[in-house]
């Protein structure tokens, strides 16, 4: 019965996301193979800043929500070893607007979770590290970092 | 995990209540104006005494009238327009002209509801029509253009977002052309999305379930 208010909040959500949302962007609810929808679980692309080592990756998110959403945040993941100094190993994305204890708000849109991550691609957190090789060669070796990054970029290229 | 939702369980029971809440707000409500009806009636009843010894039935009536509008949930003072009636009933040119004013009121009822009746019949034939006119497309609206419904897409590059107006059953070709030539580029090297999947120049907006103000962006293939 809880869910009735994420539920409500996500179809909220969805609707003011088709009418605006920056460019480049996507965020929709996941459809099954029978093309059922689940509000629940979002596929998103989050474009690399132009101008930025990440310009010309879109990059996959997938957004999950609970059933405690949005007092609680909803957990956002890349995929599984993406190379960032504040994403896990798992993909899942570190970021202070989406920790319960810290930033999270349940006005936060997804629209500015999305833009947040975004922003977060260029402009690592070192004082919160998620996983060992983006933070080490982010400190130590920023040549490199900057190489892996752009490789990163090509690996995820504008969808067909 | 499960624990946790367990315990946010009484939080959302308590919104839950919320709704009720708002009844019971209502509730309020009608306790104060219950409250405060009792001097309204005696206000009402006491103007009608005045309208008594004016001998203006018409002026009683609306009062009647007015009352019944504001509080018909509750019981109609009759005591005081039937005494007042029975005051007036002596009068037999009062009377007469009370019985026509009736007359002509259930006359006004008949002509509103002959009205009304007609009314919703003609918006059930619409409904109707609609319904029908949205299970056979293709043929009603070819028939009448009129009735083809239209979408507001706005079409989203990165200095902007242009509107365009087209038919919901309309392929998208036109339109694609229509920026193309706006933005004085080829059309050949503009991809359209909506939702991040491409759009076909043979797809419509009723086809990929698209509302009014829904965004197909352009993306400029870099070659």
């Amino acid at each position: 019965m809880s869910g009735g208010i994420a539920r409500g909040r996500l179809a909220e959500e969805r609707k003011s996301w088709r009418k605006n949302h920056p460019h480049g962007f996507v965020a929709k609810p996941e459809t099954g193979p029978d093309g059922s929808v689940n509000m629940m679980v979002w596929q998103c692309i989050v474009p690399g800043k132009p101008g930025t080592d990440w310009e010309d990756g879109y990059f996959p998110l997938t957004i999950n929500f609970s059933e405690d959403y949005p007092s609680k945040p909803p957990k956002c993941r890349f995929p599984q070893g993406f190379f960032h100094p504040n994403v896990y190993p798992s993909g899942t994305v570190c970021l202070s607007i989406l920790n319960e204890d810290s930033g999270w708000r349940p006005a936060i849109t997804v629209k500015q979770i999305l833009v947040g991550i975004q922003d977060l691609l260029d402009q690592p957190n070192p004082a919160d590290p998620a996983q060992t090789e983006g933070y080490q060669l982010f400190i130590q070796e920023p040549t490199e970092y900057k190489k892996r990054v752009r490789q990163q970029a090509k690996q995820y290229p504008p969808p067909v | 995990m499960a624990d946790s939702t367990e315990e946010l369980e009484p939080l959302f029971d308590y919104s839950r209540v919320q709704p009720l809440n708002i009844v019971c707000l209502d509730d309020d409500e009608d306790a104060s104006t219950r409250r405060a009806f009792p001097s309204k009636r005696r206000k009402i009843s006491e103007s009608v005494v005045v309208d008594d010894t004016e001998e203006n039935p018409k002026v009683i009536q609306i009062v009647d009238c007015e009352e019944k509008e504001e509080l018909d949930w509750l019981a109609p003072p009759p005591k005081v327009s039937t005494n007042a009636q029975k005051m007036l009933g002596e009068d037999s040119t009062i009377k007469k002209l009370r019985l026509k004013k009736q007359e002509l009121m259930s006359f006004a009822q008949s002509a509103e509801d002959v009205l009304r009746a007609v009314e919703e019949s003609a918006k059930r034939e619409l409904g109707n029509s609609m319904k029908s006119s949205l299970e056979a497309v293709d043929e009603q609206s070819s028939k009448r253009s009129c009735e083809r419904a239209k979408i507001v897409i706005s079409v989203q590059d990165k200095n902007g977002l242009k509107h365009f107006r087209m038919y919901m059953n309309d392929n998208f070709e036109r339109l694609f052309k229509m920026y193309a030539d706006k933005v004085k580029l080829d059309i050949q090297n503009l991809v359209f999305r909506f939702d991040g999947d491409k759009i076909s120049p043979t797809a419509t907006p009723d086809g990929l379930g698209m509302e009014d103000d829904d965004i197909i962006e352009v993306h400029v293939k870099s070659s």
